[in-house]
């Protein structure tokens, strides 16, 4: 079995190690592909720019799974329960973005916690706020 | 005593945020944010049912309720909120009158202060370019846990050349911000009564929390 | 609610498609163009399981009610957030039936203008009637 964080372990408050990393145009378009957003506004900096958008763009379901991924890198795959998210700015790629989380509470009930869950860019501009349930061992 | 003036619960459309959870945050970062309590300013709406005195009790914060509105000057916050200004106004409209707000809920016993006025379309300055300065406003946000670079060196601009007073909120959509920008009263305050006569003749201050 | 709208068109089921079956080879590239190496989602093999955001895949075979399209012009959507909540995983081999409802429909101003927003909660499930997510789709028009 894959390893899982243990409730017991958590306390609210706690902040996850942010993650940052270089969003390439081609890791964009290769989400695109296999997401199944193959679209200009996503793929193309001209075909972008025809739909009034400064450039290609990431799809908010890219920058939501990203985030997914970095609270399951945290408490193992699999422990996501739900994941809500408001994309309000562009995210745009070739350039750095930051992963941010922060548990918030604690049900002992189900052993789950919640999370405030951002991705910044890179003057700290919160692009995508969320939060996220996750069920703990 | 330092209040966050502008903040969004999970009764907003786009915040995350539970009531509760902003109080253990406030709790857990007293060092960092020494607040006394919170306002909610709910997005176009007012539930005079709202009830937090039990959260109030038990985590020994002040919670009052306000509402931000969203007018032809962008948004606006309005405290006091009262049986008289719900029947003045459809706060589901997101086409009010500042002008009117302004004045009729000054006259309705509350007070109606625009928020993050650098902001683009949404902000007071962008209308102030192309409309007349609006009559009796009395403070702006100076101060806005979710402003982008540049939007607070307009507001100052503005502060200055208009003589407005100024306060702070953060603009809370998740609760991990809470309390990064707030706003510093001199006198006590212990209710919306309070809070609106402060905010029209008190002395206050915007105060930055934020990490930089 | 915005746009002369019937309210009765809240919350009325206007799609239902099957969808699939889902491939180990389409789980795999979605779970590795999001830079993932576990091998719960990116080895083919009886372990395999989708990555938990590839839900977001599936939106049915009609957009909106034609009440709605009448009103809006798709093309002027922007995605403005989501709310997944997951129940059973994708596996490969599964079918999809999608359901569409509009759940919510209403205006407000941003930085940009004035918008409305549109809410399509799609309720997706198996071949074997497990629930697998609820998908709450937030789209922005100007």
């Amino acid at each position: 079995m894959p390893e899982r964080l243990r409730f017991d372990d958590v306390e609210e408050g706690d902040e996850l190690s942010a993650r940052s990393f270089f969003l390439s145009k081609d890791q964009v378009r290769a989400y695109a592909r296999a997401g199944g957003q193959w679209s200009p506004r996503f793929t193309d900096d001209e075909g972008a720019r025809r739909e009034g958008l400064p450039g290609m763009i990431t799809p908010g379901n890219m920058s939501m799974g990203i985030l997914a991924s970095f609270l399951e890198a945290w408490a193992g795959p699999g422990t996501l329960r739900r994941l809500g998210t408001t994309f309000r700015g562009l995210v745009l790629p070739d350039r750095t973005i930051r992963l941010c989380a922060a548990v918030t509470q604690k049900d002992d009930a189900s052993r789950s916690v919640e999370l405030d869950v951002w991705l910044e860019g890179e003057e700290a501009e919160r692009l995508v706020i969320g939060t996220a349930t996750v069920a703990l061992a | 005593m330092i209040l966050d003036l502008h903040l969004h619960s999970e009764l907003s459309d786009d915040s995350r945020a539970p009531v509760e959870a902003y109080l253990k945050v406030l709790q857990r970062k007293r060092a960092e944010r020494p607040l006394d309590g919170i306002v909610l300013t709910e997005h176009r709406q007012f539930d005079p049912a709202r009830d937090y005195r039990a959260l109030e009790d038990r985590y020994g914060f002040l919670i009052l309720n306000a509402a931000e509105v969203e007018t032809d000057y962008g948004h606006v916050l309005v405290y006091g909120v009262n049986p008289d200004i719900l029947a003045r106004f459809d706060f589901s409209d997101v086409r009010l009158s500042a002008q009117a707000l302004v004045t009729d809920v000054a006259r309705l016993g509350g007070i109606a202060l625009p928020c993050h006025p650098g902001r683009a379309t949404v902000g007071l300055c962008d209308h102030y370019q192309r409309k007349p300065p609006l009559e009796g406003v009395v403070a702006v946000e100076a101060l806005n846990g979710g402003s982008k670079k540049g939007e607070e060196a307009r507001v100052e601009e503005l502060v200055q050349r208009l003589g407005y007073k100024a306060y702070g909120g953060s603009d809370s959509h998740l609760v991990s911000f809470v309390g990064v920008c707030a706003t510093e009263f001199d006198a006590p305050i212990r209710s919306m009564d309070d809070l609106v006569a402060q905010l029209r003749d008190g002395r206050y201050r915007p105060v930055d929390f934020r990490a930089r | 609610m915005p746009l002369a709208l019937d309210p009765a068109i809240i919350g009325r089921e206007f799609d239902r498609t099957v969808e699939g079956p889902v491939t180990a080879d389409e789980l795999v590239a979605f779970a590795r163009a999001l830079g993932e190496t576990r091998p719960e989602y990116t080895e083919a093999g009886p372990a395999l399981v989708a990555h938990p955001t590839y839900c977001v895949r599936f939106r049915g075979g009609r957009f909106y009610p034609e009440e709605l399209l009448k009103l809006i012009d798709v093309r002027s959507g922007f995605d403005a957030g989501k709310d997944i909540q997951l129940g059973a995983p994708v596996r490969p081999g599964d079918t999809i039936e999608v359901r569409s409802t509009v759940h919510e429909v209403y205006e407000k101003t941003g930085r940009t203008g004035s918008m409305v927003f549109v809410v399509i909660r799609y309720t997706l499930s198996n071949q074997r009637g497990e629930m697998l997510a609820i998908v709450d789709n937030r789209f922005m028009h100007r």
